[in-house]
Formats: structure tokens, sequence, C-alpha cells
């Protein structure tokens, strides 16, 4: 899992790499770390690390940390999301898309829909729309084309998606 | 080393320059020129075992329409009658039936010779049956030329990225859509960047291989079964073309700092032709009647090449490549 961390450790030399080497210990991966210096509370400076580690290794984590003096303000887990962008065009209207995401979303798990309209085109059957959609997998992205494909096909829109 | 040059358009006739260009170059190379021996259109041939004017032909083609004066109602009878070493196929493309072009491949390399074509019909069609053929009666078989005109890919994956595994290849494999689509990007309607594109010679009359697709699916299928060692036809490939490509379509994807390009994508498991959203600066973002490739291997990363995909010189410069690769083969100790 993907986690991000706020520690406050002491502003003495050493300190630094003292709180992210037990990241290391437990097998996680440093993915990014801030120095937030002009954070100082207590003596302590303000520290944003985010790591991959296995979910059964973050509470070993937090047990050294605490034993090495090192504060820890706020953490949780982020996931990383996969976007796609497609550009439906064809008889199209707010209903149809809605619907599109509904049967979209029971076959992957998305994570945030973005939907917007071209206006301009008069004919109807010439409409322009484009979601821009999240997941947390990429084989939920697989799914999504997949499904995006059979139902232009299948309805006569044309769908053009992002690489 | 004797050449026959079966088809004698655009692509025959720069052949036939490009050799006179690197006549002296060839000579020194090999110690010997390469000697045009025959040359067929589609109603007439030449042929004359000590050698022809490349140039001269050229010459005829274009005064008279005709590349020589006798005539013929099956090409395989003519190359039956000649004595060459190498094939250079370069007939209109037919990718229904593989037409003439796969019925003179597939007599050169059943007779043993080697063979040179950019012709995407026999490739796209029956692949693996002229590979097997051409192993069966140690011959070469080259097609360069057949997928991206000038830009180097087919040759590139075997040869420069041969320890590589590659995981898929995509990239814009039509100028003619790349062309309609890049004008698209400014504003033009789609018929009347057709239009634009026929009048400046790159689309047909009949642009249907193109708009729809089909030209890009049977490139395609031929990097599916030369790189990727797949055994696919051209049926096989999922086809989508741009004529549903609208303003609204462009703009909207503008809008959000994209275009519009028709991608052609290959790997182990995919096979498919299709407009996609592209970001402004991309690497598959092009312009104009270029085309380009992304390739993507463990060892390498992403690697892009980009070139002219058609035109009388550029398409002949692909099949002098492939001449040299097979007369240094040939010329390797055995």
């Amino acid at each position: 899992m993907i986690v991000n961390a706020e520690l406050y450790v002491k502003d003495l030399p050493g300190q630094l790499v003292g709180s992210l080497e037990p990241i290391s210990a437990v097998d996680g991966n440093i993915l990014g770390v801030v120095h937030n210096r002009e954070r100082i509370v207590n003596h302590r400076i303000c520290l944003n690390v985010t790591f991959d580690v296995e979910e059964e290794q973050l509470e070993r984590l937090k047990g050294i940390w605490k034993s090495k003096d090192v504060i820890i303000s706020k953490i949780g887990s982020a996931c990383q999301t996969y976007t796609m962008d497609y550009l439906l065009i064809g008889d199209i209207d707010a209903r149809y898309i809605e619907g599109l995401i509904n049967r979209a979303s029971t076959i992957a798990d998305l994570d945030a829909v973005d939907v917007r309209y071209s206006s301009k085109a008069g004919d109807y059957s010439k409409r322009t729309g484009m979601l821009s959609v999240k997941t947390k997998s990429v084989e939920d992205l697989d799914k999504l084309d997949e499904f995006m494909d059979t139902e232009c096909r299948k309805t006569g829109n044309t769908y053009v998606r992002g690489v | 080393m004797r050449v026959f040059i079966c088809g004698f358009g655009t692509v025959g006739q720069g052949f036939c320059e490009v050799l006179d260009m690197r006549r002296q170059f060839m000579l020194d190379r090999y110690g010997e020129p390469v000697t045009v021996v025959g040359a067929m259109d589609s109603k007439s041939y030449v042929y004359k075992a000590e050698g022809l004017d490349p140039i001269g032909l050229v010459k005829r083609k274009q005064e008279t329409g005709r590349v020589g004066d006798a005539q013929y109602e099956d090409s395989v009878a003519v190359l039956s009658g000649a004595d060459y070493d190498i094939l250079v196929e370069v007939s209109p493309t037919d990718v229904r039936t593989g037409g003439a072009g796969l019925r003179n491949i597939t007599h050169a390399l059943e007779n043993g010779k080697d063979v040179i074509t950019v012709n995407k019909g026999p490739l796209a069609l029956k692949f693996q049956e002229l590979i097997s053929l051409a192993r069966k009666n140690g011959c070469k078989f080259r097609f360069e030329g057949s997928v991206g005109g000038a830009m180097p890919i087919i040759n590139l994956c075997h040869e420069n990225l041969v320890g590589e595994k590659i995981s898929s290849v995509r990239g814009i494999f039509n100028g003619t859509c790349n062309y309609i689509l890049s004008k698209m990007d400014k504003g033009q309607p789609f018929e009347q960047a057709l239009k634009e594109a026929q009048q400046m010679g790159y689309a047909e009359t009949d642009p249907t291989n193109d708009i729809m697709g089909y030209d890009s699916a049977c490139k395609v299928a031929i990097l599916a079964n030369s790189v990727f060692g797949r055994d696919v036809t051209f049926s096989d490939v999922r086809i989508t073309g741009i004529t549903s490509i609208t303003e609204d379509a462009v703009s909207l994807a503008a809008s959000r700092g994209m275009v519009i390009r028709l991608i052609g994508e290959v790997s182990e498991t995919k096979l498919e032709v299709g407009p996609r959203l592209i970001p402004k600066g991309h690497p598959l973002s092009v312009s104009g009647t270029l085309n380009t490739a992304q390739i993507l291997s463990d060892l390498a990363g992403p690697i892009t090449v980009t070139g002219r995909g058609a035109g009388r010189l550029e398409t002949a410069s692909a099949i002098l490549s492939d001449l040299i690769s097979i007369m240094d083969e040939r010329a390797k100790p055995r």
C-alpha cells in the first residue's frame, strides 16, 4: 500500500536519515520526501514522506518510529489512480452518458468521472461528449476500454480513447 | 545481382532512379553493379538478360505510359521466362485477395528467388505462408517499405533491437489520415480537409482504404506477424476509421490539450486501428503527412521513430536498404 505520513523530528543532525531508515528496515520503498523547514513545532521539524509498504508492516514501522522519538502527526493511505479520457461521438445525450457510466461502474471500479459536452453540433447524430475517468487499477482501465468499445459498436457511436 | 521489377508506378520508377543514383556506391561495395533485367507494369513488360538502363525505363514509362513493348496476360508466365536473382514486387496492392502481387511473390519464392516488396496486400493476408515458403527454399524475403515507407521499423525491431523484449508498437501509419486530422486541428471540417488532401495528391480519388483505416490495418497486421511472430491477417484487426470525427470532437479534445490521431496498436494481445486522443507534445502528436511509431521494449524503454510514410524516393530508399541487406547476406562466406 502507498502511505503518506507527516512526521515531526528533532532539529538535530542525523534525525532526517534516522526517521527514514525504519521505512527501509520494514522493506518499504520511499517514493517522496519533503523536508518542511519552515514548519517548526517545539524545536521539531515537519517531514512529509510517501512510501510503499506491505500493510502488515505498518504497525511495526510505527513502533520503530515511536522508539526513536519520531512523532507521527498524520498517517494515511494514498492510492494510485489511473486516468483515461474518452471522446464519444454520435447520438448521445446526458441520459445516455449517465446510463453508460452506471453500467461501466458495475464492471470496473471507477474512482471519479468527469463529463463534458460540446453544445455546438446542430446534428443530433454528431454530438460529442468527453469522459475523464479515474480507476484504481490498470485492469479496471482494460475492462472499461472493452466495455466502451462494445457499447459504441452496439449503438453505432464512435469512441476515441487516450493512449 | 539481377533484379526484376514487378510494378512500374511511382515506387517502381523511384527505385530505378535510386539505383541510378547509387550505382557507384553499389559498385564500390560489391564490385558489381545491380542490373535491372526486367520490368513489368499492369499491361506491358520488358526483359533483357544483359540488363536495361533504369533511367531509360523511367523515361519510356513517362513518355508512352508503358514500360515495355511486349504485352502479357499472366505475370507469372513472364517471370517464368526470365532469369533474375531478386524480385522487387511493387505492384498495386489488393487487400482482399493479394492480387497479382501475391502470385508474383509466391512464384519467385517457389523458384528460389529472393524477394523485396512494399506490397501490403500479400503480407497482410498470407504472411506466415510466404515466410515459410521463403525459409523452405532458402530465400531472403524483406519488406521494410511496406510499413511506414522510409521510416525504419521492421528491420529496426529485427536487427537493432534484436535482444529486446518488445511489448508494444503503436503509431501513425497513414500519412493521408494524419494530414486530414492535422488540418482539422486548425478548424477545417473533415470533408474540406479530405478534398485538400486529394488536391495535394496525398489522398486517392477513392480514399476509402485510407480514411476507413484499412491501409493502417494492413500495416498493423504486418507488424503483428513480423515483430511479434503472431499469425494474423488484415481481418483480425479491430478497425475504426476517421470518417466520424467531427469539428466538435477535435475542439473538445483541444480544450483538454489533446489532438486526435489515427493510431495503430500492436502487442501480444492488441491488434487495433482507431482514432485516439494524444496529448499535444506527445511523440505521437506529429502533424502533416509524417508517419511515426513508438516501440516499447524492456531494456531500451520507449523508442520513437518518425519519417515520411510514402513518396517516390522515400519508399525506394526502404527497398534499397533491403537490397543492400540481402546483398550483404549473400556476400557473407558460407
